[in-house]
């Protein structure tokens, strides 16, 4: 007899949760159940805070490195103010514990270690962000609005994209051939194919230019080798200045470039393209590469 | 009985900072929540009872076993400039984190630690086998030295190679009790049994100060002492790094404080020197918290700044 | 083996011919653009300014073996004065601490960005070695005879630890600038350009000279302290002048391509090999011996990751670690 109660127990949580509509999605640790709309979220990555703002959500904490400016102005308008729970890489457990989230957005990459910490202060629903491509990222947002209650909103936001997209996508001359990296004072690192930035520029119907063997989604480029990709357009987030573009523009060498003989390098603001991974950065995203391929 | 006079300050000490490890952080408990916090259901129980108390006694017990295996390998190798990096161990343990992290990026993160354990055990076993157990102490110290190096320039090439994985990686080479709960505190438990190993250890180590040879005459073999004594903190090293990453400095400023403390006894050097290390650990963690909260620094990078100028100055000093 | 039993104008000239050949190969080998051997060589005196291939060679490729060559002839020198000065077989830049002394003062002027004007990254580096080095001699006992070979060792670790910490710990607050300062710490040819062969060369040709000059004080030395005085040799000066020669070739060194390790090592060893122990003998052997090897190991650090670079001084760790410990094992201590 205990057992059939159990089973007509079990079918009534059950029936019981389905009337509550809890909300089921696939994350990286398996599924992920929540059955209340989430008000106080706490977000570990950019990339999340992106998303909650494409749905008016605003996180009340945000691993933000304790530098609010990391987060896109337009993220920023949306959601207002917010705590900072410490660094991306190190997120300050007591921090998170004393906002008294009822939800927290974790990213594997870094995370994983957490976890099981991060589930005992509340629901925890953990996706890639670090290694994300764009096109796994507008996954993950529409997991997220799926988790914050807003399912609807976030499908429309994300048709909203799409569209918005495509927009650009036709004002852009098809078919350019546009790369993207970071500068450092010493490096310069590629963001290819397999980058996010890579999978907007596709997105838009540009090309990535040819880096050869693609096994990351970074690479740090020599001179040498800048040579030998030679893109048609070359977009630099300075992560310093003068950065390491500035020292290889007065080599002789430099003048080979395409780019140096039709004057297509540009900066672009890295945090927007490198940083945040997220919708609202990949239309700045748009809108910036209107303004560098529409300028002639 | 002059020099058992510190141990009571040693102790008072290290509870007072307990104390305010639990107290202290990016959140402030006042000491009258602290006592309610540990019921389940109150306010700070995840800070107090998930987060805080196991990491303040991981910071005990790492901070006490990394200062005991020190204490052990500058007895063994009577260099006051050993310590347990000499072994290579925790750069062993080390590289098998590096290419765990590297090539498994996928793989699950909670089988790190016994990676790195094997690791930092097999590093032990390559330096034996390279010395066996003839080889002079100080030669042992220095093949150490040269095996660390191998494996160093194996982490910097692996992570040149695969730059994605920097970050995480070298935030572990670094040492850090964040993120770091009962689940680690039991993974330590069982090595705490080498403790009362390196106590009945001491009075042997007492000895072979003296000299290989008056030690023989006095009965005790020295390349067996040598050899367990340096098990026994192989064994405590690579256990807290497989735990916590490889904290720097511990194993060598806490046996040389305490010696200043209690002098070079071994039955009084390696109790007091547990308990100096504790509480080095314990302020290096909790300065590591509370320096710019929320902002969290690894406490592998705090130990090596209190640590260094202090090691420093005695150095200087003792000339 | 032949070699050894060559006369030693026979030795110096094979070595030299063989620094040519390697230089020649790293001129074309591995380049995403293809470069022809004959290329390479045409660029040399017919330079073509419209042929990418030529201007690849002349404006990256050449300056670049030849600070390889000139960074390894400095570091290799660098290394047996510092093993004639402390006669201890295992010192070199990289195990007593200059290395990590000049990456942590690297690290700190180029992520701390508001010095950035105040001091150069190659002054901090200078800076940094030398104090590193000055703290290891100091506590290793080296100026004082008879000094334990394991303590100036051991002396270093300490100190290479504490740098390294320090730097990781720079790394760490500035996580963006990371692998950029990774790149450096190991040591990379990639960014050598004329600009940095001009800045070179005149200080590397001051130390190299010096060193040939001091040789004959360096065999005098390894007679020990007492004999060498008796022998008219001033130790303060000749210890003096060696550390100071020290400093400059690796300080010129690091500044150029970063803190590249074990060159200083291996090479002195290798050279003694060849030719015995005279100083005046080996000193040039071991220049044109670490030279090879340098620029060998840039040509490797391009094949391994091609299309991509790894840094020249990551694979020298690789050859140089191991060789550290048969060091070891060889020697009595």
């Amino acid at each position: 007899m205990t057992r059939f109660s159990s089973y007509v127990i079990t079918c009534v949580v059950l029936l019981f949760s389905v009337i509550t509509q809890a909300t089921t999605v696939q994350d990286s640790k398996g599924t992920f159940t929540i059955d209340y709309q989430p008000k106080r979220i706490i977000v570990l990555e950019f990339s999340f805070a992106d998303a909650l703002a494409a749905v008016n959500v605003s996180p009340i904490g945000i691993a933000d490195d304790k530098d609010p400016t990391r987060v896109l102005k337009d993220v920023r308008d949306i959601i207002g103010d917010w705590t900072s729970v410490g660094t991306r890489s190190q997120p300050s457990l007591e921090v998170i514990a004393s906002l008294k989230p009822d939800l927290i957005i974790a990213d594997i990459a870094r995370h994983e270690a957490v976890y099981k910490d991060l589930q005992k202060i509340a629901p925890t629903l953990i996706l890639p962000s670090r290694r994300e491509t764009y096109e796994g990222s507008l996954k993950a947002a529409g997991i997220i609005g799926k988790v914050v209650g807003k399912d609807s909103a976030m499908q429309t936001r994300l048709q909203k994209h799409k569209t918005i997209m495509m927009e650009l996508a036709k004002q852009l001359p098809h078919n350019a051939e546009v790369q993207f990296g970071v500068a450092r004072d010493d490096a310069l690192f590629l963001h290819t194919a397999d980058s996010y930035a890579g999978g907007v520029i596709r997105a838009l119907g540009l090309t990535n230019a040819e880096t050869g063997r693609d096994d990351s989604a970074y690479r740090q480029t020599g001179l040498e080798q800048l040579v030998a990709i030679n893109p048609e357009y070359l977009l630099i987030g300075h992560y310093v200045t003068p950065s390491i573009i500035d020292k290889w523009q007065n080599e002789p060498l430099w003048s080979v470039l395409k780019v140096a003989r039709n004057k297509h390098l540009y900066k672009v603001n890295p945090n927007v393209w490198s940083k945040s991974r997220g919708i609202v950065a990949a239309e700045r995203m748009g809108q910036d590469l209107i303004k560098i391929l529409n300028a002639k | 009985m002059k020099q058992s006079r510190p141990f009571p300050t040693l102790i008072t000490g290290m509870l007072i900072l307990i104390i305010a490890n639990l107290m202290f952080g990016a959140v402030s408990i006042p000491l009258n929540e602290i006592l309610k916090g540990f019921q389940q259901g109150s306010d700070n129980y995840f800070t107090l009872h998930e987060y805080r108390l196991p990491r303040t006694l991981l910071a005990v017990l790492v901070g006490a076993m990394m200062a005991l295996s020190g204490a052990l390998v500058q007895g063994v190798i009577r260099n006051p400039l050993a310590s347990p990096d000499v072994l290579g161990v925790s750069h062993g343990a080390g590289l098998a984190a590096v290419i765990y992290m590297t090539y498994f990026p996928a793989s699950s993160i909670d089988w790190l630690p016994a990676v790195a354990l094997v690791g930092g055990l097999l590093a032990a076993l390559i330096l034996w086998w390279l010395c066996g157990q003839s080889s002079s102490a100080i030669k042992l110290a220095i093949t150490g030295v040269a095996l660390a190096a191998l494996y160093a320039s194996g982490v910097d090439f692996l992570m040149l190679v695969k730059p994605l994985e920097i970050n995480n990686a070298l935030l572990w080479l670094t040492g850090s009790l964040w993120g770091r709960g009962w689940h680690q505190l039991m993974m330590i438990l069982p090595w705490l049994l080498l403790i009362p190993v390196a106590f009945w250890l001491a009075k042997s180590l007492n000895l072979i100060h003296l000299g290989d040879d008056t030690a023989m005459s006095l009965g005790i073999n020295a390349n067996k002492l040598r050899l367990v004594s340096l098990a026994v903190a192989v064994g405590l090293t690579a256990s807290c790094v497989a735990v916590c990453g490889p904290i720097g400095f511990l194993g060598l400023v806490a046996p040389h404080l305490t010696r200043k403390l209690v002098g070079g006894r071994h039955q009084t050097l390696l109790p007091a020197t547990m308990l100096v290390g504790a509480i080095l650990l314990l302020v290096a963690d909790l300065v590591a918290r509370t320096i710019d909260p929320p902002i969290e620094l690894p406490a592998g990078l705090m130990t090596a700044i209190i640590g260094a100028p202090y090691f420093l100055w005695l150095l200087f000093r003792t000339k | 083996m032949k070699f050894l039993s060559f006369p030693y104008s026979g030795q110096c000239l094979v070595l030299s011919l063989l620094l040519c050949l390697v230089g020649w190969i790293s001129l074309f080998s591995w380049s995403v653009i293809p470069i022809s051997p004959h290329d390479a060589l045409s660029a040399l005196y017919a330079m073509n300014d419209d042929n990418i291939a030529h201007r690849i060679v002349h404006d990256l490729r050449l300056p670049r073996a030849m600070i390889g060559a000139i960074v390894g002839a400095c570091l290799a020198a660098a290394g047996v004065v510092m093993q004639g000065l402390t006669q201890n077989p295992l010192a070199s830049p990289s195990v007593l601490g200059i290395n990590a002394g000049a990456a942590l003062g690297m690290a700190i002027v180029s992520t701390i960005t508001p010095w950035f004007g105040l001091l150069g990254t190659s002054m901090a580096a200078m800076v940094g070695g030398g104090l590193a080095w000055a703290l290891v001699m100091l506590l290793g006992n080296a100026w004082k005879t008879g000094g334990e070979h394991g303590r100036l060792v051991l002396a270093g670790v300490a100190i290479s630890t504490l740098c390294a910490a320090l730097t990781k710990a720079v790394i760490i607050i500035e996580e963006d600038q990371a692998s950029g300062v990774l790149t450096w710490l190991a040591g990379s040819l990639t960014d050598a350009r004329w600009q940095t062969l001009d800045q070179l060369w005149p200080i590397a040709l001051l130390g190299l000279l010096g060193t040939l000059l001091i040789s004959q004080s360096l065999n005098l030395l390894q007679l020990g302290d007492d004999n060498a005085r008796n022998l008219g040799v001033s130790l303060l000066w000749v210890k003096l002048g060696g550390s100071f020669l020290v400093l400059l070739l690796v300080g010129s060194a690091i500044s150029a391509v970063g803190a590249i390790g074990f060159v200083g090592l291996l090479v002195p060893h290798m050279a003694r090999m060849l030719c015995g122990q005279d100083h005046r003998k080996f000193l040039p052997i071991a220049m044109l011996m670490g030279a090879c090897l340098v620029v060998l190991s840039d040509t490797i650090s391009r094949a391994i990751i091609f299309p991509m670079e790894t840094p020249a001084g990551a694979i020298l760790a690789l050859i140089g670690a191991p060789f550290f410990i048969y060091l070891v094992r060889k020697r009595t201590l």
